[in-house]
């Protein structure tokens, strides 16, 4: 399957959720320790290879992007100056980004657009907040401060609009409702940093989070004394984790230790693949919500790889 | 060699209250986060008009949400935001964005918002009209030269010799510094995490370190390093301002102010020099010596954020270098940090570029301090501090853990600088001590004679001896309690950790004069008398009557072969000592026999013989006079007075080592190994006596299993070479060489 090298070393991966062959990746220089961005927004060709649409410059490292679910055009991304920054394909670079919002005091981590409600969007970053934004408020419509430390990703849920969940470094996981003052629940959920959390796509109960202590569980918002399962198997910090859009049981993770895994919660062996294709940190994974089985990452090798489930990545 | 062996003096080994300090190490990483790191600091808010004039504004739905009615929809919980910056008084909660949007209930706020946004209203309408003006990046401007790096990377990989570090020149914005040093902290975090207390720990003292390097940046109210304008503006007006302000809480800094009141060219170069290998040393004694000074001391702040940096990158490669899989060990990632922690990489002027090449330090250095350089040398030469070159030879040879390959490179390198004579000593007992020969015939000549030189050496030196040699980029400085901690790794065995946890108490607390004697006995545990005795000698400075002290030091010396200094510091254990003070006349000092002193002590032992110290005095005694039947007579007592004193035990079995019973030596070690399993120096003395007895292979596990507790400890390195040429496998050298002990701890377990 088809690879795309990246001048920049690769943040994040996701399929756009209108056309199956899109997808956008997020890369910072120098691994985001200093420098610049870069978003590319890559088309697949049929058994071609990999084409860049178009690409957007910016004067720090890029940590991740999101579709907007509104418009097919529309890419929110999470820049390390604090800013969350919206860019329109259908306009030239120059007149690119249409929107910088600048409230984040620190890195901004990631960026989540609501899927139910399709009007907003949600950023997390280092400054310890979650803010949700709509597109067309010059502000944040609201900052969502508990956690005590970095918040690295927040999520929506996919079936209720004004519920998302946040990960947080403070080793816990917190679940908010924007009607709600405060969070409604925290999730204690590892003894070390959280780094990535996702909701189940079929039970909105269950959410999978991802950490240092490089275990993923799967925690039931109603009953979370205990994990429903601990996935173990990656032999450094899982960096991102994501349910499938297709199968209930399907998660797929990424890790500092260069691997992407296929797990099934409820199986016994719940490490179903394992893919070993990238040569430095895989930091960015997506699963396509168009079509079923394909998957793409992108790590700190600069190179984004798109692969159907079962196959090698690496196969010409 | 065996003389080496004997150890200071074990009843001054207690470490008291030494209850562990280490409580959840995360708990402590989150709290030392919260309390002070920039990473929370006092939210900076957003400059006015930052946000505003960045915005476009909302055109006719174009980017508005396909929300119900096509109509925005109020989203919930914004009512409690408390950045509602447009909040109108009159105007329901749920109704603000209507309101908003039509502009009916708003009045005047909406038209301003259009007012605001009108010019590019247009140009969105239909998408036509002229292009707009490409926004300003609200950031550094793209200046990185990625790909400079990343090939300069990929052919470091084919072995291209490797520069020493260097201090970079800096341009960095305090923004760009701040990025780098949060950025990393954070990703280091990552790894870490699952990592052991006191790696955990150290990495929260190094980050405290940073801090304290930037409490000035900070209380200035530091900026995100996004507004270009108003950070050159602060950097202009810091400048001044920052030169020669000491960095509270980093002692050392404080220390060398004191010592150096302003600075000139020259010196600076002795002083990245210094930054490169140890505080003290003959570097800043010859910064004293120099007169005529200019200030740089701007360079300094800059210069130790650098430092913290690099310290923490220097951790995360470290880490990550533990790694066995090839994988880890090709990646770039990898290779970047540890070239930005040994300094290969520099950050300047925001571009990261290999160090040396933008400046050839040494035809930089060359032209710029032509005439300091000789005069540099000549003073160098003329003052004989053969005690500093041994030192620095040291400390370099131990420096190719870090730096790989650079030996060659940088002596040819420092020979530029005229200082050919040094550098060919160097050389010379580089090539003896260190690359050897392979044959054993070889080996034994060669090394008798470097011993020989090295003894000759320091008998020679003894009067410019006793500078103590600080470890430079120390994680614990800043530490709340470095004593404690100090003592606590001591008592686990960690000496080299707890030599930089009691550097930065003795740092701190200068006329602490236990501080000085606990780095002392690490010291001597940890095999180096050389530091033993300097870190000894402060103490004494402190406390000129303490006992513990002035025993330690007759033990080290004795170790040293230095019979007059032991001589000296044993009479003064005698004249201190309540009960002997009165057979030790004062005016005998000046004039000490080794006969006198020993006939001394025995008189001692008559009038206490229930004193164990004076029968290790005794034993120390016996052995500078190499009569090691009554040494170990002498031991013998004590150890019925103290049966659990594990040093004395070691000391027994160093002086049966030296008097040819090794099979004895070995089980004494072994009863020193029973009650302090971590006596990282009993386990190389098993090691001796093995390699005295022929078992080559046997010795070889000892040594390694003493390496693996303490890898800094080079006379055990230079052992275990011998022992691998002696057993015939020289297919393990490299691996001693390159100090490999994962490969050496699975080919010889214990």
């Amino acid at each position: 399957m088809p690879v795309f090298k990246t001048p920049f070393n690769g943040y994040s991966v996701k399929f756009s959720p209108f056309y199956e062959n899109r997808l956008a990746v997020a890369t910072s220089q120098n691994f985001g320790i200093l420098g610049n961005g870069r978003i590319h927004v890559l088309d697949l060709t049929p058994a071609g290879p990999i084409t860049e649409l178009c690409s957007f410059d910016t004067a720090d490292g890029v940590y991740d992007v999101t579709w907007s679910e509104d418009n097919d055009n529309l890419i929110v991304s999470a820049v390390a100056d604090g800013s969350v920054k919206l860019w329109d394909l259908a306009l030239p670079p120059t007149a690119n980004p249409i929107r910088s919002l600048h409230e984040h005091t620190r890195e901004v981590h990631s960026v989540d657009w609501n899927p139910v409600r399709r009007d907003s969007f949600l950023s997390s970053s280092w400054d310890d907040t979650s803010k949700l934004w709509t597109v067309d408020r010059p502000a944040s419509v609201r900052t969502f401060k508990e956690h005590a430390y970095c918040v690295y990703s927040s999520v929506w849920n996919p079936r209720h609009a004004d519920i998302f969940a946040s990960a947080s470094g403070d080793c816990t996981v917190r679940v908010w409702d924007v009607r709600e003052p405060n969070s409604t629940m925290v999730l204690p959920a590892h003894e070390f940093e959280v780094l990535s959390c996702d909701w189940n796509k079929y039970d909105d109960c269950l959410i999978a989070t991802a950490s240092v202590d490089k275990s993923i569980k799967v925690w039931d918002v109603r009953n979370h004394r205990v994990p429903i399962s601990v996935l173990n198997g990656h032999s450094y910090a899982v960096r991102k984790v994501k349910f499938s859009p297709h199968r209930d049981s399907l998660i797929a993770s990424c890790s500092y230790d260069m691997t992407v895994c296929m797990w099934d919660y409820r199986v016994e062996d719940a490490l179903i693949g394992r893919y070993d294709h990238h040569t430095e940190f895989a930091v960015g994974v997506d699963m396509s919500v168009l079509v079923e089985g394909l998957f793409a990452s992108t790590g700190w090798d600069e190179l984004v790889y798109v692969w159907q489930h079962g196959t090698d990545p690496r196969a010409p | 060699m065996a003389m080496r062996d004997l150890v200071t003096g074990g009843a001054a080994c207690a470490v008291p209250g030494s209850s562990s300090s280490s409580s959840n190490p995360l708990g402590a990483l989150a709290s030392s986060l919260l309390g002070s790191s920039s990473k929370t600091q006092e939210r900076l808010n957003e400059l006015p008009g930052v946000t505003a004039t960045t915005i476009t504004g909302p055109d006719g739905g174009l980017y508005r949400s396909g929300g119900v009615d096509g109509q925005l929809s109020t989203l919930p919980g914004s009512e409690y935001d408390q950045q509602l910056q447009f909040h109108h008084p009159n105007a329901q909660h749920s109704q603000f964005l209507q309101g908003f949007r039509s502009g009916d209930q708003s009045g005047g706020f909406a038209e301003a918002w259009d007012d605001i946004q009108r010019p590019q209203f247009g140009e969105f309408d239909g998408r036509v009209g002229p292009p707009r003006v490409q926004p300003t990046w609200d950031g550094p401007p793209q200046r990185v030269l990625s790909t400079f790096l990343h090939s300069f990377v990929e052919s470091s990989r084919a072995g291209i010799p490797l520069r020493p570090a260097m201090l970079p020149a800096l341009g960095l914005s305090q923004g760009d510094k701040q990025c780098i040093r949060d950025r990393s902290t954070i990703m280091a975090r990552h790894f870490f995490a699952d990592k052991s207390d006191e790696f955990i720990n150290s990495q929260v003292n190094t980050l405290l370190h940073s801090l304290d390097i930037d409490n000035d940046l900070r209380a200035k109210g530091q900026l995100p390093g996004r507004f270009r304008e108003m950070e050159e503006y602060w950097n202009e007006s810091q400048g001044p301002l920052r030169a020669g302000s000491a960095h509270a809480g980093d002692a050392w800094v404080a220390e060398y102010n004191q010592h150096v009141s302003s600075r000139t060219d020259p010196e600076a170069w002795a002083h990245s020099f210094e930054q490169q290998h140890g505080t003290n040393g003959w570097a800043s004694e010859y910064q004293q010596e120099q007169s005529q000074m200019v200030s740089m001391s701007q360079i300094r702040g800059a210069d130790l954020s650098n430092m913290a940096a690099r310290e923490q990158t220097r951790m995360l490669a470290h880490t990550l270098a533990q790694n066995n899989d090839p994988k880890f060990q090709n990646s770039k990632f990898l290779q970047f940090v540890s070239k930005m922690s040994s300094g290969e990489l520099i950050i300047d002027d925001n571009q990261v570029k290999p160090a040396g090449v933008s400046g050839e330090w040494a035809n930089e250095y060359q032209q710029q301090y032509k005439g300091a350089t000789s005069s540099w040398a000549n003073q160098f030469v003329q003052e004989e501090l053969s005690h500093g070159t041994d030192r620095w030879v040291n400390e370099f040879t131990t420096d190719p853990e870090q730096h790989g390959l650079v030996d060659n490179q940088w002596v040819n390198e420092f020979s530029k600088l005229n200082v050919q004579d040094w550098a060919e000593e160097f050389e010379h007992q580089v090539g003896n001590g260190v690359l050897g020969e392979n044959s054993a015939d070889n080996w034994a000549n060669a090394y008798d004679e470097f011993l020989n030189e090295e003894v000759a050496t320091k008998q020679r030196s003894d009067a410019s001896r006793g500078v103590y040699v600080f470890s430079d980029m120390n994680p614990y400085v800043g530490h709340p309690n470095p004593l404690k901690e100090g003592q606590e790794l001591f008592r686990r065995g960690l000496l080299s950790e707890a030599v930089l946890a009691l550097e930065a108490e003795v740092l701190k607390n200068p006329d602490n004069a236990e501080g000085w004697r606990l780095l002392g006995i690490t010291h001597a545990e940890n095999d180096d008398d050389q530091q033993a005795i300097a870190s000894m000698m402060r103490a004494q400075d402190v406390d000129p009557k303490n006992l513990e002290v002035l025993l330690a030091l007759g033990v080290s010396h004795t170790n040293e072969l230095e019979q007059a200094a032991a001589l000296k510091y044993l009479y003064g254990w005698l004249q201190n000592h309540p009960k002997y003070g009165t057979i030790a006349p004062p005016e005998r000092s000046n004039s000490l026999y080794y006969a006198d002193v020993a006939r001394l002590f025995n008189e001692a032992a008559q009038i206490s013989p229930d004193d164990a110290d004076v029968h290790i005095v005794l034993g120390v005694l016996y052995n500078l006079s190499r009569e090691y039947d009554k040494a170990i007579g002498s031991f013998q007592t004590a150890l019925k007075l103290k049966p659990r004193d594990y040093s004395l035990w070691n000391k027994l079995g160093a002086t049966q080592a030296n008097s040819v019973q090794s099979a004895e030596a070995i089980s004494a070690y072994q009863q020193a190994l029973d009650l302090k399993p971590n006596y990282v120096r009993a386990w190389a003395n098993m090691g001796i006596s093995f390699a005295n007895q022929g078992l080559y292979e046997e010795s070889i596990r000892y040594y390694v299993r003493a390496l693996a507790m303490n890898p800094k400890a080079d006379n055990a390195w230079q052992y275990l070479r011998i022992s691998l040429s002696c057993a015939s496998r020289n297919d393990m050298v490299e691996a001693c060489d390159s100090r490999n002990l994962d490969v050496l701890q699975k080919e010889f377990p214990l």
